[in-house]
């Protein structure tokens, strides 16, 4: 079963399309923050480069956040749009999941970190265990502050990886001894691979149950008292 | 800081002043009832940082983005919204910090999320806006006076915030 990853979720556009064989074709932007101009081409791309045609597809897999809202507003968007077009279901991912996954091979506690704007980041701990990762603190936003405390609650050795990481770098290092890893966005390729064993297991949605990961304030009733007011 | 305009230029000139001193990644919340020239502040604004098209309300479209050049200019209106993540949906804070500056009109029902902005309030004068017959000497150029007050929240007009009162000087009340 062909799958094609649609990832956004930070200032990098990563389309790729997997299968059982692993990726079969990966294609990325970093630069620029141009997801809706780039997107859509990418996909085009991809497929032509890779000889697939839409139709051959079977999944469409998305990465949900916690992100960029611009990016990831695009990127769902588009990523339900093509799997209702084909009437084929899709796979969600956090993007946090998708950082951590090609870091799965230390034995340090694996932190990606996310730029979360105003000073803040998103933030997850992953484990190894055979087979893969294991999440052992879920997805939270704070000020890079309460992440350094987090780091040194825990007092592991850890492997901080993401945007955030490397945004923040300076005031993480200072806060506590760590590792900042490479990796600076997520990617479509541990999307497709991710997706696949999910696909396996026939862990697939409706495009309508796909919503963003957005860790923000809760939902609440705007107070318009002025509006009212005035109607 | 309170200034008072006595005419939609008045309005366009105090915007022009602000925006000159306005950088990439500002917040600035127009706040004010219906017809106090919110639309107009951010006309007069956009002008001064070289938008040649038209500024309209974008009530209906909630954003409206003008390239400036260097900087793009997003004309935001909150006014259609009833709930707090369809304003988190906006995304306004990524616009202003990927070289934006994002003026948002009602932007005072939300403004614990828009961290450092700057708030420009205008009302009708009310000295003129409680009298039933208008303006006593019957001048109907009355209905155009504007307070306008603008105040900083947080520290990012700290800097510039003696320059801007020393360009607005001549519009104090």
């Amino acid at each position: 079963m062909l799958i094609l990853g649609i990832e956004t979720a930070t200032a990098q556009v990563s389309v790729a399309i997997g299968g059982h064989e692993g990726v079969i074709a990966l294609f990325e932007v970093a630069r620029g923050r141009r997801h809706a101009e780039i997107l859509a081409p990418a996909v085009e791309f991809v497929c032509r480069q890779a000889d697939i045609e839409l139709d051959e597809l079977g999944v469409i897999a998305v990465d949900t956040g916690p992100g960029l809202f611009t990016g990831m507003r695009v990127g769902l968007a588009s990523a339900k749009a093509l799997a209702q077009a084909l009437r084929i279901p899709m796979i969600g991912i956090s993007s946090l999941d998708l950082l951590a996954f090609p870091n799965r091979h230390t034995d340090r506690v694996v932190v990606p970190v996310i730029d979360a704007r105003k000073g803040e980041v998103f933030w997850a701990m992953y484990r190894q265990v055979p087979g893969g990762l294991q999440q052992v603190a879920p997805p939270t936003v704070g000020p890079v502050d309460d992440l350094v405390a987090d780091l040194l609650a825990r007092s592991q050795e850890a492997l901080c990886i993401g945007d955030g990481a490397h945004r923040y770098r300076e005031e993480i290092l200072d806060g506590y001894h760590c590792e900042i890893g490479e990796d600076a966005h997520p990617s479509a390729a541990p999307l497709v691979q991710l997706a696949h064993a999910r696909a396996l297991r026939e862990e697939w949605v409706n495009p309508r149950e796909i919503t963003a990961t957005y860790l923000r304030a809760p939902d609440a009733q705007i107070n318009w008292s002025t509006r009212e007011r005035r109607a | 800081m309170l200034l008072r305009a006595e005419s939609v230029e008045v309005t366009h000139a105090i915007a022009s002043a602000v925006a000159g001193f306005a950088r990439a990644g500002d917040v600035i919340v127009l706040a004010g009832d219906m017809a106090t020239g919110k639309t107009a502040f951010a006309q007069g604004f956009g002008r001064a940082l070289g938008v040649a098209e038209p500024i309209t309300s974008p009530t209906f479209t909630l954003v409206h983005s003008y390239d400036c050049g260097k900087l793009t200019l997003h004309h935001a209106d909150l006014y259609r919204l009833e709930r707090t993540t369809e304003v988190a949906d906006l995304a306004l804070l990524e616009l202003a910090e990927f070289d934006g500056i994002v003026l948002v009109e009602w932007g005072d029902v939300a403004r614990g999320s828009f961290g450092d902005h700057l708030e420009v309030r205008l009302d009708l004068d009310p000295d003129l806006a409680d009298d039933p017959a208008g303006d006593p000497a019957g001048d109907p150029a009355g209905d155009d006076v504007r307070l306008i007050e603008i105040e900083a929240v947080g520290t990012s007009w700290t800097s510039r915030w003696d320059r801007l009162a020393a360009a607005l000087e001549p519009f104090r009340c």
